[in-house]
C-alpha cells in the first residue's frame, strides 16, 4: 500500500514537472506569456520573430542563391505521365513532362507544346500542329511520334495506372487493348509535327484529355504488353521528358531534386536548382520561419496558423479557393430521405456558416452547388440555404413529419433519426459533430455520427450502398463536365460514385445536354441550370469550398498559385531575389 | 545444443504457416479494398471490377492465399499497390533507416539503462533510486511527439544546434564519413526522444532482476565470506541479474526494424513505421501482407535466439537433447 501511494505521488509530481518546464520556457522566449499551457510553447514562436525582425534566415542557407525548396506532402515515387497517382507526384511530372495542351487561370485549354489545333466539323477529330522547337532533356526533338506512342501506352493491354479513360473512347481502343491490332486506328501520326485523334463520340470534355505529358518513345519504346519495361524505368528514375526542369534525384520519404533544363521552349528557368522536401504539418511553418524551406504548399487555413505566419514578417500566402469541395451525402434511397423537402430542411437546419467559422476561421465559403465558384459555369443565381430553423420546421411540417414524445420528428412510425458514417482521426469531424447534433436537434432530427476506418466506410457508402448519410470531399475537375460521373443516374450502381442513388431525368437529360454541346455559351447556359437544379435537389449537404493556402518566403519573387493552375504553371516567372 | 537449435528451427514451420493463415485472412477480411486509391477518383464501377479482377482479387480467398503462398516462398512478394514497386524494394528502401536509429537507441538505452538499474538496486529506496524511478517514469509518460515537439523548438527553431526534421539535408551531396556526421546530426532529436522512452522498461527490469538476485542466499554467503561490496555486486550479484536481460535483448529484436510512426512523423524520419501505417489505410494488401509476416518470422526468432541466450548463460536450464 504505501508503496503504492508513492507511485502515485510520484506520478502527480511527473506532471508537476512538465507542467512547470512548459511555463517556464514560455517565459524564457516571451516577455508577456501566459504561464503552464503547452500550446503556448508553439504561440510564442511568433513573438520571438517580431522581436528579433532580423534579416530572412532563408537567404543564409548554404544554397539559398540557386536553390528553391518547397515544402510538400511525400511524393509516392511514380513520377511517369501515365502512372502519377498523387498531387505531389504530379508536380514533379508537372515540371519534367510537357502536354500537348494545358489549362490556363481561367480553366480554358490553352496549347502548349502544340502550336495550335482544329477540331473537324462533326466534332470527332482532333488535328493537332506540334511546334518544332521543342526537345527531350537528352537532344533529340519531340515529334507527333512521341504523342502518339504516349497515347498508345495508356491503351496498352498490360496498362495498369489510372488514365484509360483518356483513350477509351478513342476510335479503335477495344482493337487495340482488347485485340491484336498493332496500331491504335484512332490515333494518326500525318507527320513529324501533326497528329490526329479521332473519337467515336463527340463530345465537349474530350479537349481535355491532351494534357498527358509526353514520353519520348525512343527512350521509353516497349513491345504491345509489355508495360513492364517502363514501369521498371519509372522504379528507377530514368526520367526523360522536355519540361522546364530535367529529374535528378528521388529520396524516398524525403524529398526530390530537380534540375533547370537550359534548352527548355519556353526559355531557361531563372531558379536553378528546385527541391521538393516531403513535410509535416507538425512542424512545416517552423521549417518557413527557420528558412530550411522556401515555400509550403497546402497550409491548413485557419487564425493560428496565420498568425504564425505573419510573425516573422518575410512570409507571403497564395490565397485561392480550393478546387474541391466537402458535403454530407445523403442516401436518397432511404424513404425519408427520398423527399426533396425533407433533404431541404436538413439544410436549413444546419448552421453551415457556423461551422466554417469555427473549423476554417471563415477562410472557406459556404458551397449550394456541386461547382467551383470560380468557375465559368458557376452562377451565383441559386438559393443560398441561410441557416433557418424555423424554415426548416416548417418544411418539415409540410413533409408530413410532426414532433414526436421524444422531441424526434416522425411520420407513419418512422422517426427522423439517423446514423451517419463517418470517418475517425479528423479534426474537420470532430468540429462538425457536436454542431451538426445540436443544429438537427433543434428541428427534430436526430443524428448518431458511427466513427469508422476511412477504407472500411469507403467500401460501406460506394460498394455496399448500406448507409444513411456520410461526409466526403470530392476535388473537382477544370471541366465541369465531370459531373457526369457522380450525379448521372448511369453512375447509381455498386462501385460507381453515384453512392447516393440520386436519379433525376432533369440531371440526366443536362449532363447529357452538357457534354455534347460545343457552343461555350450555350454550354455555360447548361451547366448553369445544372448547377441550379442540384440546387433545389440538394442531394448532398453542400458544406464548404476551402480557401487553399500556398505560403512562400519573399524572397521566392512571383510565386503564384490559383485554383486551377498549380504553382508549377508559374515557374519560369518565379525568381530568387535577396 | 546445435540438435536442439535445429529441433526449433522445424517446429517454426509450421508456425508460421499458421500465422501466414491468420494473417491473410484478417488482412483480407477487412472491410474495404486498394481499388479506389490506385484509380481515377471518378472511375466508373465497371474499371473498379476490371481492376479487382487484373489483380485476381475477384477470386476465392483460398485462392488467393495459395497464389500468394507459391510467390511468397520464391521470395516474390508481388508489387505494391500504393508505390507501384516490388513490395521488397519497398521495404528495403526504408526499413534500414528505421534499423539505423533503433540500433542507436538500442544500444544507448543498454548502457545508460543498466548501471542505473544496478545502482537503483544496490540503494533500494534511495534518494537515486527515487529520482531513476522519477525519471523513468516521465520518460514511459511523457507523449512522444509532444517531447519530440519540444525538443525541436528548443534545440532546432531557438538554437540551431540540430535539423528541424529529416535524416539527411535536401540536395545534399556528402559522402561516406561525411555522410555519417550529417545523419548522425539529423539523429540526435529523434534518438533522444526514443532512449528517453525505451528507458524506463529497461531500468525497471535490471533493478528488479538485481534486487531479486541480492536478497539469495549465496549474496548472503558471499557478503559473510568477507568479500568486498565490489566483488559480490559485480562478480556475483550482476552475472545472475542478467539472465532476465537476455530474455528481453531477445524480445527486442523485432523492435530493431519497427517504426515509431509517430516519431517518424514528427521528424520525418524515412523509416518503416508510416510505409506500414499507410499500407495498412490504404489496404495495400501486398505491402501488408509481407510487413506483417516480416514481423511475425522475426518476433519467432526473437523468441528462439532469448532461448538459446537463455539455455547459454544459465546452466540450471537444460537443453532438452531428446
Amino acid at each position: 500500500m504505501k508503496r503504492k501511494l508513492s507511485l502515485l505521488l510520484a506520478v502527480v509530481m511527473m506532471f508537476s514537472i512538465a507542467l512547470a518546464g512548459c511555463g517556464k520556457k514560455a517565459t524564457d522566449s516571451n516577455s508577456d506569456a501566459s504561464q503552464g499551457q503547452q500550446t503556448d510553447a508553439k504561440e510564442d514562436k511568433k513573438e520571438d520573430k517580431q522581436e528579433k525582425k532580423v534579416d530572412n534566415p532563408a537567404s543564409k542557407r548554404a544554397n539559398a542563391k540557386d536553390t528553391l525548396i518547397i515544402g510538400m506532402t511525400e511524393a509516392k515515387g511514380e513520377l511517369l505521365p501515365v502512372y502519377y497517382s498523387t498531387k505531389y507526384d504530379a508536380f514533379i511530372v508537372q515540371l519534367v513532362f510537357d502536354g500537348l495542351m494545358t489549362n490556363n487561370e481561367a480553366a480554358e485549354i490553352v496549347p502548349h507544346v502544340a502550336k495550335e489545333y482544329k477540331v473537324s466539323d462533326d466534332h470527332l477529330t482532333y488535328t493537332f500542329t506540334l511546334r518544332d522547337d521543342v526537345k527531350f532533356s537528352d537532344g533529340t526533338p519531340l515529334t507527333a511520334k512521341d504523342v502518339a506512342f504516349t497515347y498508345t501506352l495508356l491503351a496498352d493491354p498490360s496498362y495498369d495506372g489510372r488514365y484509360k479513360s483518356v483513350v477509351r473512347e478513342m476510335v479503335g481502343y477495344k482493337e487495340y487493348s482488347e485485340g491484336d491490332a498493332t496500331e491504335l486506328a484512332g490515333i494518326k501520326v500525318e507527320d513529324d509535327h501533326t497528329i490526329s485523334f479521332t473519337f467515336t463520340e463527340a463530345k465537349a470534355d474530350n479537349i481535355t484529355k491532351f494534357d498527358m505529358g509526353i514520353m519520348p518513345e525512343h527512350h521509353y519504346a516497349i513491345e504491345k504488353g509489355n508495360i513492364q519495361a517502363i514501369k521498371d524505368k519509372m522504379q528507377a528514375f530514368d526520367l526523360v521528358g522536355s519540361g522546364a526542369y530535367k529529374f535528378k534525384k528521388f529520396e524516398p520519404k524525403q524529398f526530390v531534386e530537380l534540375e533547370a533544363n537550359p534548352d527548355h521552349f519556353r526559355g531557361e528557368p531563372k531558379i536553378k536548382n528546385l527541391i521538393t522536401k516531403f513535410t509535416t504539418a507538425e512542424t512545416s511553418l517552423q521549417e518557413l520561419a527557420a528558412g530550411s524551406i522556401d515555400v509550403q504548399l497546402q497550409v491548413p487555413s485557419n487564425n493560428d496558423n496565420l498568425s504564425q505566419i505573419e510573425a516573422p514578417g518575410y512570409l507571403d500566402i497564395a490565397k485561392y479557393p480550393a478546387n474541391s469541395y466537402g458535403f454530407m451525402m445523403f442516401n436518397v434511397r432511404d424513404e425519408r430521405l427520398a423527399d426533396v423537402k425533407v433533404r431541404q430542411a436538413l439544410v436549413y437546419g444546419f448552421d453551415r456558416a457556423g461551422f466554417i467559422d469555427l473549423y476554417y476561421d471563415g477562410n472557406a465559403s459556404v458551397l449550394n452547388t456541386p461547382l467551383s465558384k470560380v468557375s465559368w459555369a458557376y452562377s451565383d443565381d441559386i438559393n443560398s440555404y441561410e441557416f433557418d430553423p424555423e424554415k426548416a420546421k416548417a418544411l418539415l411540417e409540410e413533409a408530413g413529419w410532426k414532433v414526436g414524445a421524444d422531441g424526434i420528428r416522425e411520420k407513419d412510425g418512422k422517426k427522423l433519426s439517423f446514423v451517419w458514417d463517418t470517418y475517425t482521426e479528423s479534426k474537420y469531424v470532430d468540429t462538425l459533430i457536436p454542431l451538426l447534433q445540436a443544429d438537427w436537434a433543434e428541428i427534430g432530427v436526430k443524428v448518431e455520427p458511427n466513427l469508422m476506418d476511412f477504407n472500411a466506410m469507403v467500401d460501406k457508402v460506394f460498394t455496399q450502398q448500406d448507409f444513411e448519410m456520410t461526409n466526403l470531399a470530392w476535388s473537382l475537375t477544370i471541366d465541369p463536365g465531370s459531373n457526369y460521373t457522380t450525379f448521372h443516374s448511369s453512375a447509381d450502381e455498386p462501385d460507381g460514385n453515384n453512392a447516393g442513388g440520386l436519379r433525376d431525368p432533369e440531371i440526366d437529360r443536362l449532363l447529357e445536354a452538357g457534354s455534347k454541346e460545343f457552343d461555350f455559351e450555350k454550354r455555360k447556359a447548361i451547366y448553369q441550370e445544372f448547377g441550379k437544379r442540384m440546387n433545389e435537389l440538394v442531394p448532398y449537404m453542400f458544406l464548404n469550398q476551402g480557401d487553399q493556402w500556398d505560403v512562400y518566403n519573399q524572397r521566392v519573387k512571383n510565386f503564384k498559385a490559383t485554383s486551377f493552375c498549380d504553382w508549377t504553371y508559374y515557374i519560369l516567372d518565379m525568381e530568387l531575389v535577396d | 545444443m546445435i540438435k536442439y537449435i535445429l529441433k526449433r528451427i522445424l517446429h517454426l514451420i509450421p508456425v508460421i504457416f499458421i500465422i501466414s493463415i491468420c494473417i491473410f485472412g484478417i488482412v483480407k477480411l477487412t472491410p474495404g479494398n486498394p481499388i479506389g486509391s490506385n484509380l481515377d477518383p471518378r472511375a466508373t464501377a465497371e474499371e473498379k471490377a476490371a481492376e479487382r479482377a487484373r489483380l485476381g482479387y475477384d477470386k476465392p480467398i483460398h485462392i488467393q492465399y495459395i497464389e500468394w503462398m507459391k510467390r511468397s516462398i520464391r521470395g516474390d512478394f508481388g508489387e505494391s499497390y500504393l508505390y507501384k514497386r516490388p513490395v521488397n524494394k519497398v521495404i528495403s528502401e526504408v526499413i534500414w533507416n528505421s534499423f539505423i536509429l533503433n540500433v542507436v537507441v538500442f544500444i544507448l538505452a543498454f548502457l545508460i539503462s543498466i548501471p542505473i538499474g544496478i545502482i537503483s538496486a544496490v540503494k533500494q529506496y534511495s534518494k537515486t533510486d527515487s529520482f531513476w524511478t522519477l525519471f523513468s517514469l516521465f520518460g514511459i509518460s511523457m507523449p512522444s511527439f509532444f517531447f519530440g515537439l519540444l525538443l525541436i523548438f528548443g534545440f532546432s527553431v531557438k538554437l540551431k544546434w540540430f535539423p528541424i526534421n529529416g535524416m539527411i539535408n535536401p540536395g545534399s551531396t556528402t559522402t561516406g564519413f561525411a555522410r555519417v556526421l550529417e545523419v548522425g546530426h539529423h539523429m540526435v532529436l529523434p534518438a533522444i526522444v526514443l532512449t528517453i522512452s525505451s528507458l524506463a522498461s529497461l531500468v525497471r527490469y535490471t533493478r528488479n532482476g538485481m534486487l531479486d538476485v541480492l536478497n539469495q542466499d549465496y549474496i548472503r554467503t558471499a557478503r559473510s565470506k568477507g568479500l568486498s561490496e565490489k566483488v559480490v555486486i559485480y562478480k556475483h550479484a550482476f552475472r545472475n541479474a542478467l539472465i532476465p536481460l537476455v530474455t528481453l535483448l531477445g524480445f527486442q529484436i523485432p523492435g530493431l526494424f519497427s517504426g515509431a510512426v509517430i516519431l517518424e512523423s514528427i521528424f520525418v524520419w524515412p523509416g518503416i513505421g508510416r510505409v506500414m501505417v499507410d499500407a495498412i489505410n490504404q489496404r495495400d494488401y501486398n505491402l501488408m501482407l509481407a510487413l506483417m509476416m516480416f514481423f511475425s518470422i522475426l518476433t519467432l526468432l526473437g523468441n528462439l535466439l532469448a532461448d538459446i541466450g537463455y539455455a547459454l548463460v544459465d546452466p540450471r536450464v537444460k537443453v532438452d537433447e531428446r
